[in-house]
């Protein structure tokens, strides 16, 4: 599939602000079924540096240092990405999960650090021995990895409820596990504490999904948004992704921006201003399907 | 044999009568097994013994005091009504021999290059954890693994700083019981330590023939100058402010090393460079000494909460990394869970056998050690890997796990499971025990050392020295002391040593005449200014207080003194613009009644220009321009301390005892006022100290005048305010050596409203203002005049062209309310102009922002 992608924030703020630094994850990474056709990334006020390069775990990041007094920054990424659905798996024949921590070497038998640095607790993954022990239901003894993957993945989306009221950004693994509540990334947070627990290693995937509009209904503009899942490591399949907050394996619908160990390794714009008072943002995304 | 003189060996005797009996368990320094002195402890003793025994009591006193006065580990933020963490120095040193110290020093300099060469790769290749040498696991849990600094570190240089704290356990073998790669370590605290010690050992240091330091300062300040590539180099050292249990430390060195102390406020990054905010504007910085810790240092990309270095340092680092020492992400190497592996680390990266290994511990993300410990939980305690870089000696001491309950043990069994690469578990070591001075006699006390290494031109050197801390055995595994009792650590040498040399004073080789200004930071010269009005101020109301309490006491004085000290006295009371307290009744006071209006002058918390609150101020301000400031000048301030005795000499006693206490005070703040007046530089730091000064006194003095002499008094109680008057602008003697007449008013008002030449007067204090902001940069530069300079030409101007002789025969005194009203008002104007255009270069602190994506489902 195609799709075309406008991603567009919009901050304003009070008072001027004299000096603006952003960290910015909005342009995709390269992944294995998934084709960047174009891309572009549109600040304004043009910043006084750009740096744009590639950060610890291979996504492309862009550093901007804004000099001029503004009141208003706005950040306007487009893409166009070709998606292909992921071959399909046999989960049943991945390597039983309790036997995946031996099996992380790369082919000439040294250790595989890319994917054993997914293994660790990150700070937003820190697991408490509740959330292990809801996670192990999913994970009997032999269970095939990836089967056990998808089950605790469908656990956490039946278990859940979807409320963007019940948390925000600063809001701990613990507090969603207690309340069973949250939004995509709190979903994906608590998965990973909970595998990482077992030692499978899960990474914090961010990007995009497409939606679909209600049955004859039309499509209204900008009322998409980020979108947050997981990948799970077998040594069969390699990185396989899954979805909590939908409750599936990601097909050709999700579109990869970035992978990290949370989301304090991707968050899609960070920033650290002198002056500026109270700001308002507002975020707006598309992702359409084009033929 | 009757060859020793059998008084040396009676008063030796004496000494070392609490010491251990030959043969006790455990290893002593300065006893051998049979009880014999151990040859390099000989001259230490012998020197000792032959002081008399109140020199030595003498000494320790004095030297006490001097720790106090020096302010090492005084923490200003803490309430002076606890007890806080005292810094005690023994007067007895540690001493460790030139042949150990061999061995010491090449032991120690060999784990700083292994932890050298494990960072490199750690942030480079990471060939050591593909190859198994280091636990990845052990590594990708440490939230000191900083991965924005992956490929920035190893083009760092070398690791800089090293510092490690050792013990020496029952077997007389040294351990290492914790590592630190991330900071100075509290190295000013060792430099310090040394510094007031040898005020009071200075003759049995060169009797033991010890090893100075000085030498190896110099050699680091080359090694910087080296590392930042430029000559003259502009070099910060890089602290998280004044909260800081290390901020002494940091100031210390900085003062010694000659470097800019500054703040992650004071910085800002812009392109590629980080740049000091200074009057003058931004001001490129060669090199950081980083003495906050690396994760807090860069919002933009490290943690989100850490404000102590400027956002954007590591994207600044990428280009230029050599800027920041130690490189930022260094702390990983001090992970205590690195320990059991140093050994194969030692001699796969070294091909050498480590010298020097940990205290025995385990690594709990490892399944063996794991099992190893909850098999043996009792004999072991469990730390944290990673521990935050806070004062010497307040390291935590872990959970012991004896004390447990069964079922807090299964939790904590739990915990191990589930955390266990971030936890270690330690065996206790034994801690040998060296000679302490109780004040009478020498007793044997368990210490830990912590040692320093630095990299130089001629590769790792260690620090001959070190700072070493009373530990309890019972609960230390690390450098922990409770009750805050160091030592010096003397190591003596073998040659005879080269002349003396200090940093204080460089060689002319080294030295280059530098006359440009230090740059000052727009913060420093807010607080000067401050320091400079609270100087000021605590002077003018102890002169107000004198004046009134001696005419309490002067019984024959007529009353109608008392009646216009008590005008003053209110209106030091008066909230400012309250005229309500001007409308006093002409009775002459009683004496009661002055003696309580004092009181509530000096215990009063309310009000701005009480004593409690001028004094907690001044030592507040003083404290935060340390770096600045003399040790004299310090010393002669720490009577303003809160809660130090001299303030309840004020509360407590007669008349009598409170005017010696304020003479006391007032002598201080002379003392204070001549040495910087005498010893700063007249740079701009100075014309804000000197601008807050004059600013406070103009101030004073027109509300002085204005109480005493609006309206205008009866000829009697005229004749007694002029009197007040010149005593409080101290210029009485000035007065009589000109007129040799009785006060009349227009002359006194001449004398202490318009004339230049007198230094206690308004003009005089106006004049001096418009001269400090005459020299000053205009950073607002703009066509009109700013605020501040129109403000002070107006001020000058009017006391200038005032007839003070039609003035002062007024009956009404209507004049002369109207100029002093116009300083009255004027002035706390100008203060705020003076700031507004200097200070406000401090601009509001950086805030970080954030967004969270909000899907839809």
């Amino acid at each position: 599939m195609i799709f075309e992608i406008n991603h567009k924030t919009h901050y304003r703020y009070s008072s001027p602000v004299a000096q603006s630094q952003h960290l910015v994850h909005m342009s995709p990474r390269v992944v294995r079924r998934q084709t960047i056709r174009n891309h572009s990334l549109i600040v304004e006020p043009a910043p006084a540096m750009r740096y744009e390069g590639t950060d610890a775990f291979g996504n492309p990041v862009v550093i901007l240092d804004i000099e001029v007094p503004h009141r208003e920054f706005v950040l306007h990424a487009r893409s166009t990405i070709e998606t292909l659905a992921p071959d399909p798996i046999n989960l049943a024949i991945t390597a039983p999960w309790d036997r995946v921590d031996d099996a992380v070497r790369t082919r000439d038998g040294h250790i595989d650090l890319e994917v054993v640095q997914f293994r660790s607790p990150s700070r937003l993954t820190q697991a408490t021995p509740a959330i292990a022990d809801y996670t192990a239901a999913s994970f009997p003894a032999d269970r095939p990895v990836l089967e056990g993957a998808l089950d605790f993945t469908l656990r956490i989306y039946r278990d859940f409820k979807f409320d963007p009221t019940a948390t925000d950004v600063s809001t701990p693994v613990t507090r969603v596990f207690a309340q069973r509540r949250g939004v995509c990334q709190d979903f994906a947070h608590l998965a990973i504490a909970g595998l990482r627990a077992l030692r499978v290693p899960a990474r914090y995937v961010s990007g995009y999904i497409l939606t679909r509009p209600p049955p004859g209904q039309q499509k209204l503009q900008g009322t998409d948004a980020s979108h947050a899942w997981i990948s799970v490591w077998a040594p069969e399949a390699g990185w396989v992704d899954f979805d909590p907050t939908n409750g599936m394996i990601v097909g050709d619908e999700h579109i990869t921006i970035a992978h990290g160990r949370d989301y304090d390794d991707v968050s899609p714009i960070s920033g650290v201003l002198i002056g500026g008072g109270e700001h308002t943002v507002s975020v707006g995304v598309d992702v359409a399907e084009t033929p | 044999m009757t060859t020793t003189a059998p008084s040396l060996a009676g008063s030796e005797r004496n000494l070392l009568e609490a010491y251990r009996p030959p043969r006790a368990p455990g290893y002593d320094e300065m006893l051998d097994a049979h009880g014999h002195v151990r040859p390099h402890w000989r001259s230490f003793l012998a020197g000792l013994t032959d002081l008399a025994d109140d020199d030595r009591r003498t000494r320790a006193q004095r030297l006490e005091r001097r720790v106090r006065d020096t302010g090492i580990a005084y923490d200003i933020f803490a309430d002076p009504n606890k007890p806080s963490q005292r810094w005690q120095l023994d007067l007895a040193p540690i001493i460790i021999s030139s042949g150990e110290w061999r061995w010491l020093q090449g032991a120690l300099t060999q784990r700083a290059r292994i932890f050298d060469a494990v960072l490199a790769d750690l942030y480079g290749e990471q060939k050591l954890m593909r190859d198994g040498l280091v636990p990845p696991d052990l590594i990708f849990s440490d939230g000191a693994f900083l991965r924005p600094c992956q490929g920035i570190l190893p083009k760092a240089g070398h690791l800089q700083f090293y510092a490690a704290d050792l013990a020496r356990s029952v077997d007389g073998q040294w351990r290492v019981i914790d590592n630190h790669t991330e900071t100075l370590a509290g190295i000013g605290f060792a430099l310090a330590n040394r510094v007031v010690h040898t005020h009071f050992t200075s003759d049995l240091f060169k009797q033991c023939n010890a090893v100075r330091l000085a030498a190896y300062f110099q050699d680091l300040q080359s090694a910087l100058a080296r590392h930042s590539g430029r000559d003259n180099a502009r070099v910060a050292l890089l602290t998280p402010g004044p909260h800081h249990p290390d901020y002494f430390s940091h100031t210390y060195l900085a003062r010694y090393l000659g470097y800019l102390l500054v703040e992650g406020n004071d910085l800002r990054t812009r392109g590629n460079q980080v740049y000091l905010k200074t009057l003058e504007g931004l001001k490129e910085i060669d090199l950081i000494l980083r003495c906050v810790d690396g994760r807090s240092i860069d919002p933009l990309e490290l943690d989100a909460g850490g404000f102590d270095g400027p956002a954007g340092l590591t994207r600044v680092s990428r280009k230029t990394p050599q800027l920041v020492v130690n490189a930022v992400g260094s702390a990983l190497a001090q992970n205590r869970g690195l320990g059991p592996y140093l050994p194969k680390l030692a001699r796969h990266i070294l091909g050498e056998d480590l010298a020097l290994p940990d205290a025995p511990r385990w690594w709990l993300g490892d399944k063996a050690a794991r099992a190893h410990t909850l098999g043996n939980l009792d004999h072991l305690v469990i730390r944290k890997v990673q521990e935050g870089t806070g004062r010497p000696g307040q390291a935590a001491l872990g959970q012991d796990t004896r004390s447990l309950a069964a079922d807090q043990r299964d939790i904590l069994k739990r915990e191990i499971e589930l955390l266990g690469a971030q936890l270690v578990a330690e065996e206790k070591i034994g801690f040998s025990t060296a000679p302490a001075f109780d004040g009478s006699r020498l007793a044997p006390q368990p210490f830990a050392i912590r040692f320093f290494v630095a990299h130089t031109a001629t590769g790792y050197q260690a620090m001959p020295g070190g700072l070493a801390m009373t530990v309890d055995p019972a609960k230390a595994v690390a450098l922990s002391a409770p009750d805050g009792h160091t030592r010096d650590v003397w190591v003596t040498a073998d040659a005879e040593q080269a002349p003396h040399v200090s940093l204080w004073r460089p060689a002319l080789e080294t030295a280059r005449v530098q006359r440009s200004q230090r740059a000052i930071q727009s913060r420093v010269a807010d607080d000067l200014f401050w320091l400079g009005r609270y100087a000021e101020r605590a002077d003018w109301i102890m002169r107000v207080l004198r004046g009134a309490l001696r005419r309490v006491e002067d019984v024959s004085g007529p009353a109608t003194g008392r009646r216009a000290a008590r005008k003053c006295l209110l209106t030091l009371l008066a909230p400012p613009g309250d005229e309500a307290s001007r409308s006093a009744t002409r009775d002459p006071p009683a004496d009661a009644e002055i003696e309580q209006l004092c009181t509530r002058v000096i215990t009063s918390f309310s009000g701005i220009r009480t004593l409690e609150p001028t004094f907690t101020g001044l030592y507040r301000v003083a404290h935060l321009t340390r770096d600045r400031l003399s040790l004299e000048a310090w010393q002669t301030l720490s009577r303003f301390r809160p809660g130090d005795t001299w303030a309840k000499s004020l509360l407590s006693g007669s008349p009598a005892t409170v005017l010696d206490a304020l003479d006391e005070g007032l002598a201080s703040v002379a003392a204070f006022n001549g040495l910087m007046h005498e010893n700063m530089t007249r740079n701009f730091g100075w014309s804000f100290l000197d601008m807050g000064r004059r600013l406070e006194r103009a101030f004073n003095l027109s509300e002085a005048v204005r109480a005493l002499f609006s309206p205008m008094p009866d000829p009697d109680v005229e004749a007694s305010s002029l009197l007040l008057l010149l005593e409080l602008a101290d210029s009485f003697i000035t007065y009589r050596s000109r007129y040799r007449l009785d006060p009349m008013l227009p002359l006194v008002l001449d004398l202490l409203l318009l004339d230049e030449d007198n230094p206690r007067s308004l003009a005089f204090q106006l004049a001096a203002i418009s001269d400090h902001l005459d020299g000053l940069p205009d950073a607002r530069q703009g066509v009109s005049l700013p605020e501040d300079r129109r403000l002070i030409l107006s001020l000058l101007t009017n006391i200038r062209l005032a007839e003070i002789e039609v003035i002062a025969k007024e009956a009404t005194g209507a004049g002369l309310e109207r100029l002093m009203l116009q300083p009255i008002t004027l002035l706390p104007q100008l203060s705020t102009a003076v700031s507004r255009h200097y200070f406000n270069l401090i601009e509001d602190a950086p805030h970080r922002l954030h967004t969270r994506s909000e899907p839809r489902r």
